[in-house]
Protein backbone atom coordinates (compact mmCIF):
# COMPACT_ATOMS: atom_id res chain seq x y z
CA UNK A 1 0.00 0.00 0.00
CA UNK A 2 2.78 2.13 1.04
CA UNK A 3 4.97 1.34 -2.07
CA UNK A 4 1.48 1.97 -4.28
CA UNK A 5 1.33 5.54 -2.89
CA UNK A 6 4.79 6.21 -3.43
CA UNK A 7 4.45 5.20 -6.84
CA UNK A 8 1.52 6.77 -7.60
CA UNK A 9 2.11 9.86 -5.56
CA UNK A 10 1.83 12.50 -8.87
CA UNK A 11 -2.03 10.95 -9.80
CA UNK A 12 -3.04 10.95 -6.47
CA UNK A 13 -1.97 14.55 -5.70
CA UNK A 14 -3.60 15.47 -9.30
CA UNK A 15 -6.87 14.40 -7.78
CA UNK A 16 -6.79 16.72 -4.93
CA UNK A 17 -6.15 19.71 -7.58
CA UNK A 18 -10.44 20.08 -7.53
CA UNK A 19 -10.75 19.61 -3.95
CA UNK A 20 -8.50 22.28 -3.35
CA UNK A 21 -10.16 24.62 -5.86
CA UNK A 22 -13.83 23.94 -4.17
CA UNK A 23 -12.36 24.80 -0.71
CA UNK A 24 -10.87 27.77 -1.94
CA UNK A 25 -9.61 28.99 1.56
CA UNK A 26 -10.27 32.75 2.38
CA UNK A 27 -7.15 33.54 4.33
CA UNK A 28 -4.43 32.75 1.59
CA UNK A 29 -6.92 35.21 -1.00
CA UNK A 30 -5.48 38.66 -1.59
CA UNK A 31 -8.31 41.11 -2.78
CA UNK A 32 -11.10 38.55 -2.57
CA UNK A 33 -8.77 36.62 -5.40
CA UNK A 34 -6.91 32.99 -4.63
CA UNK A 35 -3.88 31.21 -6.33
CA UNK A 36 -4.26 29.43 -9.64
CA UNK A 37 -3.76 26.38 -8.05
CA UNK A 38 -3.94 23.93 -11.12
CA UNK A 39 -0.35 25.29 -12.25
CA UNK A 40 1.68 24.52 -8.91
CA UNK A 41 0.78 21.15 -9.98
CA UNK A 42 0.96 21.28 -13.86
CA UNK A 43 4.33 23.29 -13.89
CA UNK A 44 6.37 20.22 -11.79
CA UNK A 45 4.33 17.72 -13.72
CA UNK A 46 5.46 19.35 -17.26
CA UNK A 47 9.18 19.95 -16.41
CA UNK A 48 9.69 16.50 -15.58
CA UNK A 49 6.88 14.57 -18.28
CA UNK A 50 7.54 16.85 -21.38
CA UNK A 51 5.34 19.14 -23.27
CA UNK A 52 3.04 16.60 -24.70
CA UNK A 53 2.59 14.89 -21.40
CA UNK A 54 1.92 18.55 -19.75
CA UNK A 55 -1.05 19.23 -22.75
CA UNK A 56 -2.78 15.96 -22.16
CA UNK A 57 -3.01 17.01 -18.58
CA UNK A 58 -3.58 20.95 -18.78
CA UNK A 59 -6.49 19.31 -20.75
CA UNK A 60 -7.47 16.86 -18.29
CA UNK A 61 -7.51 19.57 -15.93
CA UNK A 62 -9.42 21.80 -17.72
CA UNK A 63 -12.10 19.37 -18.25
CA UNK A 64 -12.13 18.72 -14.48
CA UNK A 65 -11.86 22.25 -13.26
CA UNK A 66 -14.69 23.46 -16.33
CA UNK A 67 -17.16 21.33 -14.77
CA UNK A 68 -16.64 22.25 -11.72
CA UNK A 69 -17.52 26.07 -11.95
CA UNK A 70 -20.61 27.19 -13.54
CA UNK A 71 -19.54 29.55 -16.04
CA UNK A 72 -20.67 26.87 -19.18
CA UNK A 73 -19.72 30.12 -21.56
CA UNK A 74 -16.19 29.97 -20.47
CA UNK A 75 -13.22 27.46 -20.67
CA UNK A 76 -9.95 27.29 -18.61
CA UNK A 77 -8.52 24.95 -21.35
CA UNK A 78 -7.03 26.87 -23.81
CA UNK A 79 -5.09 28.47 -20.93
CA UNK A 80 -4.11 24.93 -19.38
CA UNK A 81 -3.06 23.34 -22.32
CA UNK A 82 -0.60 26.27 -23.59
CA UNK A 83 0.66 26.59 -19.95
CA UNK A 84 1.19 22.59 -19.61
CA UNK A 85 2.97 22.93 -23.46
CA UNK A 86 5.00 25.60 -22.71
CA UNK A 87 6.13 24.29 -19.08
CA UNK A 88 7.75 21.10 -21.01
CA UNK A 89 9.75 23.04 -22.89
CA UNK A 90 11.67 24.39 -19.66
CA UNK A 91 14.52 22.27 -18.42
CA UNK A 92 15.62 21.72 -14.41
CA UNK A 93 17.67 24.03 -13.26
CA UNK A 94 20.91 22.92 -11.10
CA UNK A 95 21.41 25.90 -8.92
CA UNK A 96 18.48 25.17 -6.27
CA UNK A 97 17.98 28.69 -4.76
CA UNK A 98 17.59 30.02 -8.54
CA UNK A 99 15.35 27.34 -9.24
CA UNK A 100 12.70 28.69 -6.53
CA UNK A 101 12.75 31.96 -8.33
CA UNK A 102 12.46 30.21 -11.60
CA UNK A 103 9.05 28.56 -10.09
CA UNK A 104 7.38 31.91 -9.14
CA UNK A 105 8.11 33.47 -12.55
CA UNK A 106 7.45 30.89 -14.61
CA UNK A 107 4.23 30.18 -12.85
CA UNK A 108 3.12 34.30 -12.58
CA UNK A 109 3.74 34.25 -16.36
CA UNK A 110 1.53 31.10 -16.67
CA UNK A 111 -1.30 32.71 -14.05
CA UNK A 112 -0.96 36.35 -16.45
CA UNK A 113 -1.81 33.64 -19.65
CA UNK A 114 -4.35 31.85 -18.22
CA UNK A 115 -6.52 34.31 -16.53
CA UNK A 116 -5.69 36.37 -19.94
CA UNK A 117 -7.32 33.78 -21.80
CA UNK A 118 -10.36 33.66 -19.71
CA UNK A 119 -11.08 37.40 -20.11
CA UNK A 120 -10.60 37.26 -23.44
CA UNK A 121 -13.50 35.00 -23.71
CA UNK A 122 -15.42 37.32 -21.51
CA UNK A 123 -14.81 40.61 -23.07
CA UNK A 124 -15.35 38.46 -26.51
CA UNK A 125 -18.83 37.25 -25.23
CA UNK A 126 -20.04 40.34 -24.17
CA UNK A 127 -18.47 42.40 -27.25
CA UNK A 128 -21.78 42.34 -29.05
CA UNK A 129 -23.62 44.14 -26.01
CA UNK A 130 -21.48 47.22 -26.25
CA UNK A 131 -20.89 46.35 -22.33
CA UNK A 132 -17.23 45.14 -22.83
CA UNK A 133 -15.68 48.58 -21.48
CA UNK A 134 -17.13 48.15 -17.83
CA UNK A 135 -15.21 44.68 -17.49
CA UNK A 136 -11.91 46.57 -17.70
CA UNK A 137 -11.70 46.78 -13.94
CA UNK A 138 -11.71 43.13 -13.52
CA UNK A 139 -8.71 42.82 -14.45
CA UNK A 140 -7.69 43.39 -11.44
CA UNK A 141 -8.36 39.52 -10.87
CA UNK A 142 -5.60 38.93 -13.06
CA UNK A 143 -2.98 41.38 -11.54
CA UNK A 144 -4.22 39.91 -7.72
CA UNK A 145 -3.60 35.88 -8.86
CA UNK A 146 -0.41 36.56 -10.63
CA UNK A 147 1.56 38.01 -7.29
CA UNK A 148 -0.51 35.30 -5.48
CA UNK A 149 0.20 32.21 -7.66
CA UNK A 150 4.04 33.90 -8.00
CA UNK A 151 4.37 34.38 -4.47
CA UNK A 152 3.35 30.59 -3.26
CA UNK A 153 5.01 28.76 -6.31
CA UNK A 154 8.53 28.61 -4.91
CA UNK A 155 7.60 26.79 -1.72
CA UNK A 156 4.56 24.20 -3.68
CA UNK A 157 6.57 23.52 -6.61
CA UNK A 158 9.74 22.94 -5.36
CA UNK A 159 7.98 20.28 -3.05
CA UNK A 160 6.32 18.96 -5.69
CA UNK A 161 9.15 18.34 -8.06
CA UNK A 162 10.62 16.59 -5.19
CA UNK A 163 7.89 14.36 -4.53
CA UNK A 164 7.15 13.46 -8.40
CA UNK A 165 11.41 12.69 -8.87
CA UNK A 166 11.10 10.94 -5.64
CA UNK A 167 8.32 8.67 -7.21
CA UNK A 168 9.96 8.32 -10.43
CA UNK A 169 13.20 7.46 -8.57
CA UNK A 170 11.24 4.19 -6.92
CA UNK A 171 9.49 3.04 -10.54
CA UNK B 1 8.84 -11.92 -42.16
CA UNK B 2 10.41 -11.08 -38.35
CA UNK B 3 9.92 -7.42 -39.83
CA UNK B 4 6.61 -7.80 -39.99
CA UNK B 5 5.82 -8.97 -37.18
CA UNK B 6 8.11 -6.34 -35.25
CA UNK B 7 5.78 -3.86 -36.79
CA UNK B 8 2.52 -5.08 -36.08
CA UNK B 9 3.69 -5.79 -32.59
CA UNK B 10 4.04 -1.85 -32.26
CA UNK B 11 1.08 -0.78 -33.05
CA UNK B 12 -0.70 1.76 -30.70
CA UNK B 13 -3.58 -0.42 -29.44
CA UNK B 14 -0.82 -2.95 -28.42
CA UNK B 15 0.45 -0.20 -25.85
CA UNK B 16 -0.80 -0.50 -22.49
CA UNK B 17 -0.07 3.13 -21.38
CA UNK B 18 -2.13 4.50 -24.74
CA UNK B 19 -5.22 2.62 -23.29
CA UNK B 20 -4.61 4.15 -19.37
CA UNK B 21 -4.47 7.32 -21.41
CA UNK B 22 -7.68 6.54 -23.14
CA UNK B 23 -9.33 5.31 -19.63
CA UNK B 24 -8.44 8.11 -17.56
CA UNK B 25 -9.94 10.60 -20.75
CA UNK B 26 -13.17 8.88 -20.68
CA UNK B 27 -13.27 9.21 -16.74
CA UNK B 28 -12.90 12.63 -17.78
CA UNK B 29 -15.53 13.06 -20.10
CA UNK B 30 -17.87 11.20 -17.44
CA UNK B 31 -16.56 13.61 -14.71
CA UNK B 32 -17.46 16.73 -17.68
CA UNK B 33 -20.90 15.39 -18.75
CA UNK B 34 -21.58 14.87 -14.94
CA UNK B 35 -20.48 18.16 -14.71
CA UNK B 36 -18.17 17.20 -11.41
CA UNK B 37 -21.18 15.59 -9.49
CA UNK B 38 -18.74 12.97 -8.16
CA UNK B 39 -16.53 15.37 -6.87
CA UNK B 40 -18.81 17.86 -5.34
CA UNK B 41 -20.43 15.08 -3.67
CA UNK B 42 -16.69 13.86 -2.47
CA UNK B 43 -16.30 17.58 -1.25
CA UNK B 44 -19.29 16.95 0.88
CA UNK B 45 -18.39 14.70 2.71
CA UNK B 46 -14.70 15.55 3.63
CA UNK B 47 -15.64 18.98 4.24
CA UNK B 48 -18.55 18.36 6.66
CA UNK B 49 -16.61 18.37 9.67
CA UNK B 50 -16.00 22.26 8.95
CA UNK B 51 -19.27 23.09 7.92
CA UNK B 52 -20.05 27.07 9.53
CA UNK B 53 -21.66 26.87 13.09
CA UNK B 54 -23.71 29.60 15.11
CA UNK B 55 -21.53 32.58 14.68
CA UNK B 56 -20.99 36.03 12.90
CA UNK B 57 -24.55 37.17 14.54
CA UNK B 58 -23.41 40.93 14.35
CA UNK B 59 -22.81 41.34 10.53
CA UNK B 60 -26.03 38.97 9.84
CA UNK B 61 -28.33 40.76 12.52
CA UNK B 62 -27.09 44.00 10.83
CA UNK B 63 -27.97 43.02 7.23
CA UNK B 64 -31.40 41.65 8.27
CA UNK B 65 -32.56 44.89 10.13
CA UNK B 66 -31.53 46.80 6.60
CA UNK B 67 -33.06 44.06 4.90
CA UNK B 68 -36.11 44.12 6.55
CA UNK B 69 -36.94 48.22 6.99
CA UNK B 70 -36.46 48.38 2.81
CA UNK B 71 -39.00 45.14 2.60
CA UNK B 72 -41.13 46.83 5.35
CA UNK B 73 -40.89 50.08 3.13
CA UNK B 74 -41.68 48.15 -0.41
CA UNK B 75 -44.45 46.05 0.85
CA UNK B 76 -46.03 49.52 1.86
CA UNK B 77 -46.06 50.71 -1.21
CA UNK B 78 -46.75 47.56 -2.98
CA UNK B 79 -50.09 47.42 -0.91
CA UNK B 80 -51.05 50.82 -2.29
CA UNK B 81 -50.39 49.91 -5.66
CA UNK B 82 -52.23 46.79 -5.61
CA UNK B 83 -55.11 48.51 -3.95
CA UNK B 84 -54.98 50.92 -6.69
CA UNK B 85 -54.61 48.57 -9.48
CA UNK B 86 -55.81 44.95 -7.74
CA UNK B 87 -53.77 42.97 -10.85
CA UNK B 88 -50.11 42.78 -9.53
CA UNK B 89 -48.41 39.42 -9.64
CA UNK B 90 -48.23 37.32 -6.71
CA UNK B 91 -45.66 35.45 -5.81
CA UNK B 92 -45.10 32.66 -3.03
CA UNK B 93 -41.93 32.51 -0.67
CA UNK B 94 -43.14 30.32 1.64
CA UNK B 95 -40.85 27.15 1.08
CA UNK B 96 -37.78 28.10 2.01
CA UNK B 97 -35.01 25.31 2.59
CA UNK B 98 -32.14 26.51 4.97
CA UNK B 99 -28.46 25.77 3.87
CA UNK B 100 -24.68 26.12 4.62
CA UNK B 101 -22.10 27.09 2.61
CA UNK B 102 -19.55 24.66 2.02
CA UNK B 103 -17.75 25.81 -1.14
CA UNK B 104 -17.41 29.56 -1.67
CA UNK B 105 -15.76 31.25 -4.64
CA UNK B 106 -16.85 34.76 -4.39
CA UNK B 107 -13.41 36.60 -6.29
CA UNK B 108 -11.66 36.15 -9.18
CA UNK B 109 -13.62 35.08 -12.33
CA UNK B 110 -15.72 32.24 -11.01
CA UNK B 111 -18.24 33.72 -8.38
CA UNK B 112 -20.57 30.98 -7.30
CA UNK B 113 -21.31 28.84 -3.82
CA UNK B 114 -21.51 25.19 -3.19
CA UNK B 115 -24.51 24.74 -0.59
CA UNK B 116 -25.28 21.33 1.59
CA UNK B 117 -28.65 20.88 -0.18
CA UNK B 118 -29.06 19.21 -3.36
CA UNK B 119 -31.60 17.07 -5.39
CA UNK B 120 -32.07 14.98 -2.07
CA UNK B 121 -33.34 18.28 -0.05
CA UNK B 122 -35.88 18.88 -3.24
CA UNK B 123 -33.24 21.80 -4.52
CA UNK B 124 -34.02 22.58 -8.25
CA UNK B 125 -32.62 24.44 -10.86
CA UNK B 126 -33.06 28.04 -11.30
CA UNK B 127 -34.37 28.25 -7.15
CA UNK B 128 -33.67 31.38 -5.80
CA UNK B 129 -30.74 31.84 -3.39
CA UNK B 130 -31.14 34.80 -0.66
CA UNK B 131 -28.86 35.83 2.47
CA UNK B 132 -29.29 38.02 5.42
CA UNK B 133 -29.23 41.20 3.46
CA UNK B 134 -31.28 40.15 -0.18
CA UNK B 135 -30.72 38.22 -3.42
CA UNK B 136 -27.26 36.09 -3.98
CA UNK B 137 -27.77 34.42 -6.86
CA UNK B 138 -30.03 31.21 -8.41
CA UNK B 139 -29.11 27.39 -8.10
CA UNK B 140 -27.21 26.66 -11.53
CA UNK B 141 -26.68 22.97 -10.91
CA UNK B 142 -27.55 20.23 -8.34
CA UNK B 143 -25.89 17.35 -7.46
CA UNK B 144 -27.46 14.36 -5.03
CA UNK B 145 -26.28 16.30 -1.47
CA UNK B 146 -24.91 19.31 -2.76
CA UNK B 147 -26.33 22.55 -5.06
CA UNK B 148 -23.91 25.48 -6.93
CA UNK B 149 -25.26 28.81 -6.86
CA UNK B 150 -24.57 31.24 -9.29
CA UNK B 151 -23.67 34.75 -8.28
CA UNK B 152 -24.96 37.97 -9.16
CA UNK B 153 -21.40 39.28 -9.64
CA UNK B 154 -20.30 36.38 -12.07
CA UNK B 155 -19.71 37.61 -15.33
CA UNK B 156 -22.80 34.92 -16.64
CA UNK B 157 -24.96 36.76 -14.40
CA UNK B 158 -27.61 38.80 -16.06
CA UNK B 159 -30.97 40.21 -14.37
CA UNK B 160 -33.73 42.29 -14.66
CA UNK B 161 -34.22 44.55 -11.61
CA UNK B 162 -36.22 47.69 -10.61
CA UNK B 163 -35.08 51.23 -9.31
CA UNK B 164 -37.74 51.83 -6.97
CA UNK B 165 -36.99 55.52 -5.95
CA UNK B 166 -37.50 56.54 -9.84
CA UNK B 167 -39.93 53.52 -10.84
CA UNK B 168 -37.83 52.20 -13.85
CA UNK B 169 -36.41 48.89 -14.84
CA UNK B 170 -32.93 48.07 -15.41
CA UNK B 171 -30.55 45.08 -16.26
CA UNK B 172 -28.12 44.24 -13.47
CA UNK B 173 -24.89 42.64 -15.02
CA UNK B 174 -22.11 40.99 -13.15
CA UNK B 175 -18.51 42.13 -14.31
CA UNK B 176 -16.68 39.54 -12.16
CA UNK B 177 -15.82 42.20 -9.11
CA UNK B 178 -17.76 43.09 -6.24
CA UNK B 179 -19.77 45.46 -7.86
CA UNK B 180 -22.21 44.41 -10.29
CA UNK B 181 -23.05 47.19 -12.91
CA UNK B 182 -26.72 48.43 -13.43
CA UNK B 183 -27.77 49.63 -17.11
CA UNK B 184 -30.70 51.63 -17.62
CA UNK B 185 -31.52 52.07 -21.24
CA UNK B 186 -32.66 55.71 -21.12
CA UNK B 187 -30.49 58.46 -20.68
CA UNK B 188 -32.92 60.90 -18.75
CA UNK B 189 -33.13 58.35 -15.85
CA UNK B 190 -32.60 60.36 -12.67
CA UNK B 191 -30.51 57.66 -11.21
CA UNK B 192 -28.77 58.80 -7.97
CA UNK B 193 -26.01 57.38 -5.68
CA UNK B 194 -28.09 55.60 -2.60
CA UNK B 195 -30.62 54.85 -4.88
CA UNK B 196 -32.41 50.90 -3.85
CA UNK B 197 -32.08 48.35 -5.90
CA UNK B 198 -34.82 44.95 -5.83
CA UNK B 199 -35.68 42.45 -8.55
CA UNK B 200 -38.04 43.82 -10.96
CA UNK B 201 -41.69 43.16 -10.56
CA UNK B 202 -41.46 42.30 -14.68
CA UNK B 203 -39.17 39.60 -14.18
CA UNK B 204 -39.77 36.27 -14.80
CA UNK B 205 -37.00 34.44 -13.44
CA UNK B 206 -37.02 36.35 -9.86
CA UNK B 207 -39.77 36.61 -7.59
CA UNK B 208 -40.47 40.72 -7.74
CA UNK B 209 -39.47 43.20 -4.50
CA UNK B 210 -37.00 41.00 -3.78
CA UNK B 211 -33.21 43.52 -1.87
CA UNK B 212 -30.08 43.72 -4.18
CA UNK B 213 -28.45 46.98 -3.06
CA UNK B 214 -27.89 50.25 -2.99
CA UNK B 215 -26.27 52.30 -6.32
CA UNK B 216 -22.66 53.24 -5.20
CA UNK B 217 -21.55 55.55 -8.51
CA UNK B 218 -23.82 56.76 -11.35
CA UNK B 219 -21.44 56.84 -15.10
CA UNK B 220 -23.40 59.41 -17.49
CA UNK B 221 -20.61 58.96 -20.29
CA UNK B 222 -22.58 56.76 -22.52
CA UNK B 223 -24.68 58.00 -25.35
CA UNK B 224 -27.96 55.83 -24.71
CA UNK B 225 -28.02 54.68 -21.61
CA UNK B 226 -26.46 55.49 -18.31
CA UNK B 227 -24.71 52.88 -16.05
CA UNK B 228 -23.66 52.48 -12.09
CA UNK B 229 -22.07 50.52 -9.74
CA UNK B 230 -23.80 48.73 -7.19
CA UNK B 231 -23.06 47.77 -3.63
CA UNK B 232 -24.68 44.50 -2.58
CA UNK B 233 -26.99 44.39 0.58
CA UNK B 234 -26.16 40.43 1.26
CA UNK B 235 -22.36 39.90 0.94
CA UNK B 236 -21.48 36.33 -0.22
CA UNK B 237 -17.89 36.54 1.23
CA UNK B 238 -19.08 36.29 4.62
CA UNK B 239 -22.37 34.70 4.48
CA UNK B 240 -22.50 31.38 5.86
CA UNK B 241 -25.88 30.37 5.75
CA UNK B 242 -28.59 31.20 3.01
CA UNK B 243 -32.04 30.40 2.08
CA UNK B 244 -33.39 28.46 -1.35
CA UNK B 245 -36.53 29.72 -2.16
CA UNK B 246 -38.55 26.77 -3.66
CA UNK B 247 -41.64 28.10 -4.66
CA UNK B 248 -41.68 29.18 -8.45
CA UNK B 249 -43.34 32.26 -9.30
Amino acid sequence: MNKFLTKKLSIISFIFIPIIFLWNPNWLGFLGVQPYWPLFWLLPWSMINGSISGLIFGLFLGLILDSLTLNQSFTQIPGLIFCGFLFGRIKLHSDILLGHFRYGLICSLGSFLCGTFYFLQILFRNFSDSNSLMLIPSVKNILAEVFLTGFFAPFICSQLLRMFKFSRRKI
Amino acid sequence: MLGIRRISTSRWWHKKKNWLFFAIFLFLVFVRISKGAFYKDFYYFISKPFWPGQFQKEIVFESINQEYLIKLNLLKKDNIRLRQILSLQESSNDEHISAAVISRKTGSWWRQIILNKGSKDGVEIGNIVIGPGGLLGTVKNTSLFTSSVTLITSPESKIGVWVDRIQINGLLVGLGDDYPSLIIYSKDADIKVGDFVSSSPASTLLPPNIPIGIVLSVDETLKLKKTAKISLLAKPHVIDWVQILKGNI
